[in-house]
């Protein structure tokens, strides 16, 4: 059982890492991903959301009829995020700001449902909160990764502090929306030829 | 008049919702494949976002505002939304088959698109009137099928091809060529903020 | 507390008034759907090929639910899978024999005359829109794939000659390959079919022999040496009648361009020798 449980964490992290995988809730991993502070936010945000609908889901899945299923785990979903969009707003207000419509739309955001779909109605308690946990970090991750680069090369700052040297003029178009496609696109590429490297091994 | 206008110009291109607001960025990987199917998950998506977005500015501001429930926003959206999908898709088989046909198996995958979602909060977010929720979601859903189109349309022709090296066919190809495009609508923004 | 009760009780309302609205538009719009739609559904393939003609395998169903279209309109199902669906709808079902893809083209590089060198983008639409494509023929094989890469059973390959080659245990007759050519260059024909004429020129002999040295110059030797009368000449060019023809083999003897030949698509030991 702890080896399932484990096994189901850290697939999310790798081997089904969402967002850089299949390319599910790249709409807010593009949008947040100009500042790693923003990308932080957005992404401990998400790890809450897919935690609680999928334990919640999981705990329900027996009683849900099928065919309201859908019905059923949306609003679950939105319910948690509306706390979320309620602690964030009570606590963190200027983060609450800049996240702007991306925190409800987090309802949305394929990921969350699609756990809940594949995974969270089928499994128990502690396996679809292993696999929520991993699939929410695993969003973390790529978002971290895409906003690390996006803030470097574009304001060449890290959370903040500056890591180039004082005189680099920043690559504006990396924090444009149009940049973020493009480093998407290429980081995809990237990961597809590691991964080939990886397999042939 | 010239305000509609305006608005129309910004929600269509300035500030597509697609390319520079990054909704609906799913089905731009998803169903761009191939034009036909760009084509129905474009209509659908004009017909839903339209209709969810006046639906759900009136809910909010005759229900929600007066009860100050505000804070239910997202929960009561999402279930206008879900619930408007759903009644589409059984009145459209009954009353217009072929349409269901071409749309149908699109209206499910709506449901969760963003970008119904996002353009009924930012039309709330914007302290738009009730023409003018309409009339920008109307805006914002034709330009986020406009874009489906054009990807669907230049996929094609990229498949044809066979230059694509290997590693960036499929998705990073589709995301480098969207970011092509949202530069060349970025380059609209004189017209219009 | 008072707050609570307002959310509970507006949210329940919603919620109560969408229910409601779906619940009668169920009924008012309801649309009854033939429970053996799914069932055919699930008997066919599912590889949604469209070879019947119609959008994907679930529209199939409806229409062989509806008796548009014969319950084994379906190419690529087995035939133990036509047999449930007829017996699903209470049909008799005729037998039908498998057909397969055949390349109706043996001009290779070799055998073929180019007008140019083209080096555009390799797929055989986009050749046949840049005057026509490289060949002399207008009515041979652009070599280029496009027909291998639409075929979704891998029963497709490119010959080493530059045409492509079917392989008749993996083709379904699914006809991707006819309807993607923008020559129409493949063909289904049934599997047991013995002779075929394997070109597709319609042009005059006298132009066939200048861009090409294995094409049909219609001379009509093979409608004459015929026993059972199964050749025909069509347009300027053989076509060979699967139901009359034996087999025997004497009209690829006589075909001075060789291209009457045994349904694997060799030529005849006869003329290996003599070339």
């Amino acid at each position: 059982m702890a080896a399932r449980i484990v096994q189901e964490f850290t697939k999310g992290l790798w081997k089904e890492i969402a967002p850089l995988r299949f390319a599910l809730g790249i709409c807010s991993a593009l949008a947040v991903s100009t500042r790693v502070d923003n990308a932080l936010g957005l992404g401990i945000a998400v790890v809450f959301v897919t935690c609680m609908s999928n334990v919640l889901i999981s705990l329900v899945r027996n009683l849900v009829p099928d065919k309201v299923r859908i019905a059923v785990f949306i609003s679950i979903i939105a319910t948690a995020v509306v706390i979320v969009e309620l602690v964030m707003q009570a606590y963190f207000y200027p983060l609450f700001l800049v996240l702007g419509i991306w925190i409800p739309l987090i309802v949305v955001n394929c990921i969350v449902l699609g756990r809940a779909e594949a995974f969270a109605r089928k499994n128990p308690v502690a396996l679809s909160l292993a696999d929520g946990l991993g699939m929410g970090l695993g969003f973390t991750l790529s978002l971290l990764v895409i906003a690390s680069i996006r803030e470097v090369l574009g304001s060449g700052s890290w959370l903040g502090i500056a890591v180039l040297p004082d005189g680099y003029p920043g690559f504006g178009f990396l924090l444009r929306p149009p940049g973020a496609f493009v480093i998407f696109g290429v980081l995809l590429a990237a990961m597809n030829v590691v991964s080939k490297r990886l397999e042939k091994r | 008049m010239q305000d509609y206008l305006l608005l129309i110009i910004a929600a269509m291109f300035v500030n597509n919702i697609v390319l520079i607001l990054f909704l609906g960025n799913c089905p731009l990987v998803g169903v761009t494949s191939s034009m036909e199917s760009a084509f129905g998950m474009g209509a659908a998506v004009v017909f839903v976002t339209t209709l969810a977005g006046t639906a759900c500015w009136i809910v909010q501001r005759f229900a929600l505002e007066p009860l100050a429930l505000e804070y239910l926003q997202t929960l009561v959206f999402i279930l206008i939304i879900a619930s408007l999908v759903q009644f589409v898709e059984i009145v459209l088989q009954k009353v217009a088959p072929p349409l269901y046909r071409t749309l149908g198996i699109f209206l499910p995958l709506i449901t969760t698109n963003c970008m119904v979602f996002g353009a009924a909060i930012l039309s709330i977010k914007r302290d738009y009137t009730f023409l003018q929720t309409l009339v920008f979601c109307l805006a914002a859903a034709v330009g986020f099928a406009l874009v489906l189109v054009f990807m669907a349309g230049l996929r094609e022709r990229m498949e044809v091809s066979g230059r694509i090296p290997a590693a960036l066919q499929g998705v990073p190809i589709t995301m480098i060529t969207a970011g092509m495009m949202g530069l060349s609508f970025a380059g609209l923004l004189g017209m219009a903020h | 507390m008072e707050s609570v009760l307002t959310a509970v009780l507006t949210l329940g309302a919603l919620a109560f008034a969408a229910g409601l609205l779906l619940s009668v538009a169920a009924k008012v719009f309801y649309v009854p759907v033939d429970p053996r739609v799914g069932q055919i559904g699930d008997l066919l393939p599912g590889a949604n090929c469209g070879g019947c003609g119609f959008a994907g395998c679930l529209d199939l169903a409806g229409a062989i639910v509806s008796g548009q279209t014969p319950p084994n309109a379906c190419r690529c199902a087995s035939e133990e899978a036509n047999r449930r669906i007829a017996a699903l709808i209470g049909a008799v079902l005729k037998e039908r024999e498998r057909e397969v893809a055949c390349i109706f083209c043996k001009g290779d590089a070799a055998h073929a005359r180019l007008r140019f060198r083209y080096l555009g983008i390799a797929d055989c639409r986009a050749a046949e829109l840049v005057a026509g494509g490289d060949k002399a023929c207008a009515y041979g094989c652009l070599g280029l794939g496009t027909c291998v890469n639409a075929c979704i059973f891998g029963a497709l390959r490119m010959g080493e000659d530059g045409l492509p080659v079917v392989n008749p245990d993996r083709c379904t007759a699914c006809g991707a390959c006819v309807r993607i050519c923008p020559r129409r260059i493949p063909r289904l024909v049934p599997v047991s079919q013995k002779a075929i004429a394997f070109c597709s020129s319609h042009d005059p002999g006298k132009v066939v022999k200048e861009v090409c040295t294995v094409g049909c110059i219609a001379c009509g030797l093979c409608k004459k040496v015929c026993p059972e009368n199964a050749i025909e000449i069509v347009s300027l060019l053989a076509v060979v009648d699967p139901a009359k023809c034996t087999g025997c083999g004497k009209c690829f003897e006589k075909c001075p361009t060789g291209i009457i030949r045994p349904a694997s698509g060799e030529a005849p030991a006869r003329r290996q020798a003599a070339a």
